[in-house]
């Protein structure tokens, strides 16, 4: 779809976005700290962390909108701003609200696929793609939040980019709605494009994300694979149903694993899997009545990472060593 | 350049604002002239009239029109957040200024052509048989001077408000802004006396620019016609310069 072009400061080497070293400040706010991360294709990127964070920050950064007081942000390993026809490169959904009101959902793909050089033909094919067939000759103003949500995907697919960033894109979607955008990054990540999704609900990325880059207060907490995080959380921890709690805690115990009885029927073991435990009671002739390896869901791991600074060292410096 | 040059032509032309406000630069240039000609008539009676520059005087009102029309295509864009679009799309802001610029320039020279052309003709329809007053045809030279040049000063004043709308960033504040400057000087110079009188109209851009219309007693202006839009083209460059600065030095 995008056609080869002799402009030099088109030939885009290496698909990623690369942060390095952000730090921003609005007046008496450090919005962004010493920002760092980069983004691989081929994988969805969940960019997650409280509101205020400094996500939208750095996404309106690594699109040239916003200038950082230190650092530089590159796609591609290029600028943004030294993008020729960036859309053909990049697609963002900054801001479902980004658009002027009066104008139908059409006549807004319209003028910026003139900027870009695009054939008509292509609003129509985003138009299909994100499901705002039958209400693209509508005024945007009349659209939901979700209608425009789709409208802004459609705009950040125009270009058919290798790069597709997404801020926020699960706001004011409706069920049906989280469940396509889910499947929508699915299918760019598994076409080999770069996909950061920002969100400030963890669950939403549940699933969705294979890579997250968790932020607090302008900087990276962590970045992590989503299973090694949720992994590192759960730490082993198993919970254990039986009638007799406190045989069970010491025939654990005699076998060199960390038990307490937590409540009159549940034994909470950790540092070992279900299947040790199971054999461990056996042996012992311990009854028991269930056993559930504990898993932490992503939520879990970013409520913990962003409840406090301290807290975010830790995971930092855990980051860091390995 | 011409890839930002057509979006922002295309965004002009999807918004029903635009034809509206380019039919009333028209029918507000155009009405005034035709009432100012028919009421001047009754009651000066004799001596030399320019009917030509009072056929043009609509223009007073028009330009409020263009600078509404020149306002909303910069300004609306910051009110809803749709210039971060427009940035991350052209990511050369000074190319997108500029195309702005041409497209509400291209568009005002239509519209102001048009109200220049219907005042004068409205303007001659309006004048009584056998007054003795003769509105000049516009191709007679100090009358096509009038037409042309008024032409030219709506679409600086568009240029004007361009400028200041990109620096201002508000829809309301920018067409208050460029209102006063055009009609504040205006005012205020009655209030004084000369020859502070005299300087204050050889540098606000309305009074300077709109000698344009005269095409008798030119003596009397305060600047000459074609200098006076030099004024006036100086404030817009002016107001566009500083646009673009801000752009490049602002987030938006």
């Amino acid at each position: 779809m995008t056609q080869p072009t002799t402009e030099r400061t088109e030939t885009v080497t290496e698909q990623r976005i690369e942060v390095s070293g952000l730090r921003k400040r609005f007046g008496a706010t450090q919005a962004l700290d010493g920002m760092s991360f980069t983004v691989s294709p081929g994988r969805v990127t969940g960019f997650v962390g409280p509101n205020g964070a400094g996500k939208s920050t750095t996404i309106r950064v690594i699109l040239g909108l916003d200038t950082p007081d230190e650092g530089r942000a590159l796609v591609g390993g290029v600028p943004y701003r030294r993008l020729r026809r960036p859309l053909r490169h990049v697609g963002a959904l900054v801001d479902a609200a980004a658009l002027q009101p009066s104008r139908t959902g059409r006549n807004h793909l319209l003028w910026l696929a003139r900027s870009q050089r695009l054939p008509v033909r292509r609003i129509d094919e985003v138009i299909e793609l994100v499901g705002l067939a039958g209400a693209a000759r509508r005024k945007a103003g009349g659209f939901s939040l979700g209608m425009r949500q789709r409208l802004g995907i459609a705009a950040a697919m125009l270009g058919d980019p290798p790069v597709v960033i997404l801020d926020e894109p699960f706001n004011g979607m409706d069920p049906e709605g989280i469940i396509w955008i889910r499947r929508f990054l699915r299918s760019l990540a598994a076409e080999g494009r770069v996909v950061l999704v920002s969100s400030h609900l963890m669950g939403e990325l549940q699933g969705t994300a294979d890579q997250v880059v968790v932020v607090g207060r302008g900087r990276v907490v962590a970045d992590a694979p989503v299973d090694e995080l949720v992994a590192a959380e759960s730490g082993g921890r198993v919970r254990l149903r039986t009638a007799e709690p406190a045989e069970a805690a010491a025939a654990l115990r005699r076998d060199g694993l960390a038990a307490t009885v937590a409540a009159r029927d549940t034994v909470t073991v950790t540092g070992a899997d279900a299947q040790r435990i199971v054999a461990v009671l056996a042996r012992s002739g311990v009854p028991f009545a269930e056993v559930t390896s504990q898993r932490a869901s992503l939520e879990d791991v970013y409520l913990r990472l962003t409840s406090g600074e301290s807290e975010y060292r830790a995971v930092l410096d855990r980051e860091q060593d390995r | 350049m011409s890839a930002a040059l057509l979006a922002e032509w295309t965004k002009l032309r999807t918004l029903a604002s635009t034809a509206w406000l380019l039919l009333g630069t028209a029918v507000a240039t155009i009405g005034v002239g035709v009432a100012v000609v028919a009421g001047t008539h009754q009651s000066a009676g004799s001596g030399v009239v320019d009917t030509t520059a009072l056929a043009l005087t609509g223009i007073d009102l028009g330009q409020a029109v263009v600078v509404v029309l020149a306002v909303l295509a910069v300004a609306e864009e910051y009110g809803t957040g749709m210039v971060r679009t427009t940035f991350a799309a052209m990511p050369r802001r000074i190319i997108v200024l500029a195309a702005k610029a041409t497209t509400v320039a291209a568009l005002t020279a239509v519209a102001g052509a048009v109200a220049v052309a219907g005042s004068l003709l409205a303007g001659r329809a309006a004048l009584p048989a056998g007054s003795g007053s003769v509105l000049g045809a516009i191709t007679h030279g100090p009358a096509l001077r009038a037409a042309t040049g008024s032409v030219v000063y709506l679409v600086l004043v568009a240029l004007l408000a361009l400028g200041i709308a990109t620096a201002v960033r508000d829809t309301a504040v920018s067409i208050g802004v460029v209102l006063a400057v055009l009609y504040l000087p205006t005012l205020l110079a009655q209030a004084v006396s000369d020859p502070l009188r005299r300087h204050v109209e050889q540098l606000a851009p309305m009074t300077a620019g709109l000698g344009i219309r005269a095409t008798t007693n030119l003596s009397a202006l305060p600047i000459s016609p074609w200098e006076g839009i030099g004024v006036v083209a100086a404030w817009a460059a002016g107001a566009l310069v500083l646009a673009g600065l801000l752009l490049r030095h602002r987030d938006p």
